[in-house]
């Protein structure tokens, strides 16, 4: 680990920090760290500059859609602009990969919404610290014509937790609220799960108890 | 039910072991730090998936695998002849990287069942073993925690069901008691404890009852064997010590346990977050041994703290027979030679009553071929078995 050393300065050296940084993101540990950074050492002068535009122009174009918080580079995004789509339906779900993953079984027509996370207490994750503000106001929006949440979280703990919490908060809204079918594998993200089983876990959802 | 074949890959100890087993008495002779413990160690872990030693995954791995390799694995297989057929089962733990450098590797677990990957859930129980070891009187003058061990490993290997509740409960206790501290600090709401209040009666109801269950039995198994162990001959009593209020604890043969359950968490809500965790439940229940009418833990000797330890795990045999229909596979990690004649020739009757047994001795010579005819012999030593005969 320490087979470069820091400058006599005492300021981290600039490989120090490249290590620290890629060491930040989420698992990497100290010995990939290192190598990614090797790496880039070594590499043409033009892949790092690639990676580096990447990650600034990442920043800096992307952003979340006003209505479902899904990532875009335009907000409000083109799925909520696509008048073809249904609008009696929103389906809710924990990323934004979530919704790519959930287009590819094109069994849903009808308008997302992003959590960016689920109700996890040990992570100090609480329904406050989701985007469920963000859909009570698209749902109490005099215009909605939504008549039907369908929440698409994980099958795991987490994800039960903030499917019930959404059953309870959005019903009394006079909304019908359903959950994927359990026919997707227990524990398995949605990310992975194949589109056919994704597709028949979509179109065999239940009612939220 | 017997082993057939273990295979341990960079596993402690053990940089490549293979060995064939068959039904019968097996001993393996070796000096301490030979890994002789290590060997049935491993066996436990392929029935039950839980380390009987504390520490991290990362000890599995042998010290030559996690200098040497990049991607260190430790590989624990097994075959097994059951009634019900022949299965494989396969646990890999792989080490990765360091999270800092003075921590262990960091480890993940893979489980596989006749080749196809699977839960832990799925393995556990398809190998059911007894271990005896020196350390079960542990379980007898011990804290707590150590008596809640015993009763998930023993529970464990005899119902899936009460595999899956008790990892759920795990998860949502932990859960719950992360909202708690929450609410202490008034950053949740109260309601937001339902969902976890309803998922944890649900869960802890399984543990709860199967708990009551096996106690039940065990307990009166093990009083019949301790009354043979001792002369003159002396009462134990086991008892089940449930963190639940009575009126819950008195629901355990009623279907109405988890609402009772849940409704008990419900009323102690205040309290919980005033102290900002769960504080009833299976996770804080206690067994209690009495012998002569005394707790055992305070004012028994050490002897009889041994015996009654004894006691306990003649009385799992007995109930993993009873229960399943066929015997478990006994594991005897270096305890006959520390036992008077009596109490042996006790345990070696256990020992004839089962399908295999595999013991573990400092000394070639013991247990004798008188005691044991037609054990087959092993040396082991620096990792590697020799058979003698
Ligand atoms: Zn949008």
């Amino acid at each position: 680990m320490n087979s470069y050393s820091d400058p006599p300065s005492g300021t981290a050296s600039p490989i120090t920090r490249l290590v620290e940084a890629f060491h930040r993101l989420p698992g990497i540990g100290p010995k990939s760290a290192q190598r990614l950074a090797y790496h880039v050492l070594r590499a043409p002068e033009t892949e790092a500059k690639d990676l580096a535009e990447a990650l600034m122009e990442v920043k800096r174009s992307i952003v979340l859609c006003e209505r479902c918080q899904d990532l875009t580079s335009e907000s409000p995004c083109r799925i909520c602009l696509d008048l073809s789509r249904d609008r009696t339906s929103i389906c809710v779900v924990e990323e934004p990969l979530d919704v790519r993953a959930i287009e590819r079984t094109r069994g849903h027509h009808g308008l997302y919404h992003v959590l960016h996370g689920v109700i996890s207490p040990t992570d100090g994750i609480g329904p406050e610290d989701l985007k469920i503000q963000e859909l009570l106001a698209r749902l109490r929006d005099i215009d909605t014509e939504v008549s039907e949440v369908i929440v698409a979280t994980n099958p795991n703990l987490e994800g039960e937790a903030t499917s019930m919490y959404l059953g309870r908060l959005l019903r009394p809204l006079g909304i019908r609220v359903t959950r994927l079918a359990r026919g997707l594998p227990a524990g398995a993200d949605l990310e992975y799960a194949d589109d056919v089983t994704l597709g028949r876990a979509l179109e065999f959802r239940q009612e939220v108890q | 039910m017997h082993l057939a074949h273990l295979s341990l890959t960079n596993v402690r100890t053990f940089r490549k072991l293979e060995l064939d087993l068959r039904p019968g008495a097996h001993v393996i002779a070796g000096d301490n730090a030979q890994g002789k413990t290590n060997l049935l160690e491993s066996i436990a872990l392929l029935a039950t998936t839980r380390s009987s030693r504390p520490g991290p995954d990362a000890d599995l791995i042998s010290w030559d695998a996690s200098a040497e390799e990049l991607t260190p694995v430790a590989r624990l297989a097994a075959e097994v002849e059951a009634r019900a057929g022949e299965v494989t089962l396969e646990i890999a733990v792989i080490g990765g990287e360091r999270p800092r450098m003075d921590a262990p590797l960091a480890t993940s677990r893979r489980f596989r069942v006749n080749g196809i990957a699977r839960r832990a859930s799925d393995l556990i129980g398809q190998l059911r073993v007894v271990m005896f070891s020196a350390d079960d009187l542990r379980i007898i003058d011990g804290p707590p925690a150590n008596r809640r061990r015993y009763l998930d490993i023993t529970n464990a290997q005899l119902d899936p069901a009460y595999v899956r509740a008790s990892q759920r409960y795990a998860r949502v206790l932990q859960q719950r008691n992360s909202l708690l501290r929450r609410l202490q600090e008034r950053r949740a709401k109260p309601d937001e404890l339902d969902f976890w209040d309803e998922e944890l009666s649900v869960a802890g109801a399984v543990l709860l009852a199967g708990r009551a269950r096996s106690l039940q039995q065990l307990g009166a198994h093990a009083a019949e064997r301790y009354i043979e162990l001792t002369s003159p001959e002396e009462p134990l009593e086991v008892c089940y010590r449930p963190a639940v209020p009575d009126d819950v604890a008195e629901a355990f043969r009623e279907h109405d346990l988890a609402g009772r359950f849940r409704a008990a968490l419900e009323d102690g809500r205040r309290d919980d977050i005033l102290r900002g965790l769960t504080r009833i439940g299976p996770h804080r229940d206690d067994v209690g041994f009495l012998i002569d009418g005394r707790e055992a833990a305070a004012s028994a000797s050490r002897g009889q703290q041994r015996t009654a330890g004894l006691a306990l795990r003649l009385a799992e045999v007995a109930l993993s027979t009873e229960r399943t229909g066929e015997a478990p596979v006994l594991l005897l990690d270096d305890i006959l030679s520390e036992l008077d004649p009596q109490r042996r020739e006790r345990v070696m009757q256990a020992a004839y009553g089962v399908d295999q047994v595999i013991i573990t001795s400092p000394d070639e010579a013991h247990p004798s071929q008188v005691e044991l005819p037609g054990a087959r012999r092993y040396h082991l030593r620096s990792g590697a078995l020799t058979l003698l005969s």
